[in-house]
């Protein structure tokens, strides 16, 4: 275990100079944003998604979030935090707004703003992104449908040219195979 | 509860869910609870559209603060949420891939200009090697390192004999009486011993069979008794001469002139009537057919030293080079290289009367570094 720690260590100042590189490279050229966004997006809408929980209002924020970043990004400045920080510093601004903007919540606690934590879920949420890339094709189209898309087992099953109850089976297969994987990761 | 029964209450209570009504969703039992909150935190990940019309849109709002004309597509590298496979993916590949007629455009840090640099470049490449191509076509001896040029006896052009090929004879052992008639042994690419027709040594070390020097396959009308053709005279003598052939010359061949030669009759060398053959007066040339080319000696590869040397050389009726002798030295082992090559060499050989004859030529070997 020792042993891995100088490896890890080395891996960690290598991405964080591969970032540098890529920020630097987008404050130049605005068009080279496309990887950040790539390499930050599932962790800036768990975030949000964390704490809106309406899923058409955190792809609203998230949204706000990337335009601001893009149009601000010539004031970051690399001072060792990493990219992500200044992203959900973003996120918490904008969600802040947004909720003072709103009758209903004139209080807004510190504790719902802070940077993703243990506790917060955005992490759970980030892991659940990634296992779903990595299910079957067949399981990751159900999820995909069934609960992104909010289509029902009937169109599913039609899509697929399989009955019902192999959609229902499907779905209950790829459900338990993301609790158990997430259990192995935690 | 069997399978059939959770995937069935699963679904149930997941359309529940989906619909808002929590409150059936509070009272499933715990596996079934375990993988609601699983579905509840994927309903409310991104659609896969948002991801990818976000990206768009940040193209754009890119491409207009870098004050690039650029319209951006939908996708990029295939990195966007795909659920139905690499089909439509790979066609958002063909589509934005830059060209040099801009579609594309914006999508890939690069510049017009590239592409124009890029096909000028590439156009340069190609007429280079076009230009190189032909050049080497046309100077095909200059392109070697080291050029050695070989005058074969197919494009050397000797003079031609001022009389008929003609050669041999001589002999003798210096008897008092004219050698006797008789006929001449069979002919042979080259002579161990010369005939005679009084033996002088009846037990010789190493026998060997009588021959003149003379095409092989030409067969003469042969007797018992060994003899020179055009003699009359029947006491058996070899002649007058000296040689240890036949007759009143000094070779070993067989004849009554002043023949020199291991032929039969008066002149020089081999062959009917005396002489290796020479190209012309009814002899053809040689022609080469196969000439590798010699290699070129370390010594004077490094001295860089250069030169011709001549060969003297005897192309026999089977095609093959005998007889190589160095007529001009040049020295430093290139001798050696070319005797070495020109022994490989093959030829089709002269013709006289429609048969293949041995023929005299001389072959340049020229040395030369470039």
């Amino acid at each position: 275990m020792k042993a891995q720690l100088p490896e890890m260590g080395l891996k960690a100042v290598e991405a964080e100079t591969d970032e540098r590189l890529l920020i630097e490279a987008a404050q130049r050229d605005p068009r080279r944003f496309g990887e950040l966004y790539e390499n930050n997006f599932d962790r800036v809408y768990a975030f949000i998604a964390s704490r809106v929980f309406d899923r058409s209002e955190a792809e609203d924020l998230t949204a706000e979030v990337f335009h601001q970043a893009l149009a601000k990004l010539g004031q970051f400045e690399w001072r060792g935090a990493p990219f992500i920080a200044w992203l959900l510093r973003i996120a918490s601004n904008a969600i802040a707004d947004r909720w003072q903007k709103r009758s209903r919540y004139p209080e807004i606690s510190d504790s719902d703003l802070e940077e993703p934590g243990a506790e917060d879920g955005t992490e759970r949420r980030v892991m659940l992104a990634q296992l779903l890339e990595e299910l079957p094709s067949d399981q990751k189209l159900v999820m995909v449908r069934r609960f992104l898309d909010q289509r029902s087992i009937r169109d599913i099953a039609l899509e697929l040219k399989r009955s019902e109850g192999a959609v229902k089976q499907l779905q209950f297969r790829a459900l338990e195979s993301l609790r158990n994987r997430m259990g192995e990761k935690r | 509860m069997s399978n059939q029964a959770i995937y069935e209450e699963l679904d149930n209570v997941i359309n529940s869910l989906l619909q808002g009504d929590t409150a059936r969703v509070e009272q499933s039992d715990s596996t079934v609870g375990e993988l609601l909150l699983l579905a509840s935190a994927l309903r409310q990940m991104p659609r896969p559209e948002f991801r990818s019309r976000l990206r768009l849109e940040l193209q754009k709002e890119s491409a207009r603060l870098s004050g690039s004309d650029a319209l951006p597509h939908a996708a990029r590298r295939g990195s966007l949420i795909s659920v139905t496979g690499g089909a439509s993916r790979r066609a958002s590949d063909e589509q934005i891939l830059p060209t040099l007629f801009g579609a594309g455009y914006g999508n890939y840090p690069v510049h017009r200009s590239n592409f124009v640099v890029s096909a000028v470049l590439h156009a340069a490449a190609i007429a280079i090697v076009l230009a190189s191509s032909l050049w080497l076509a046309g100077h095909p001896q200059q392109v070697k390192q080291q050029v050695i040029s070989l005058i074969g006896p197919g494009d050397y052009t000797l003079p031609a004999a001022k009389t008929k090929a003609g050669g041999g004879g001589g002999g003798g052992d210096h008897d008092k009486l004219a050698a006797s008639k008789g006929s001449a042994p069979r002919f042979a690419s080259e002579q161990i011993t010369p005939p005679a027709i009084v033996i002088r040594n009846d037990n010789p070390k190493l026998a060997a069979e009588p021959t003149v020097v003379g095409p092989p396959d030409i067969k003469l009308p042969q007797t018992a008794t060994l003899g020179d053709p055009l003699s009359r005279i029947l006491t058996s003598s070899n002649g007058t001469g000296s040689g240890s052939g036949i007759g009143t010359g000094d070779g070993g061949g067989i004849g009554s002139g002043s023949g020199s030669g291991p032929g039969v009759g008066p002149g020089h060398g081999g062959g009917i009537g005396g002489g290796i053959y020479r190209v012309g007066g009814g002899v053809s040339a040689p022609r080469v057919i196969y000439d590798p080319d010699p290699e070129y000696s370390e010594e004077a590869r490094q001295a860089k030293y250069q030169g011709t040397v001549v060969l003297w050389i005897v192309i026999g009726a089977d095609g093959r080079a005998r007889d190589v002798r160095v007529s001009r030295a040049l020295g430093m082992g290139l001798d050696q290289k070319a005797v070495e090559a020109v022994r490989s060499w093959r030829f089709q050989p002269a013709m006289k009367d429609g048969h293949p004859v041995a023929v005299q030529v001389n072959v340049e070997v020229n040395f030369r570094l470039y």
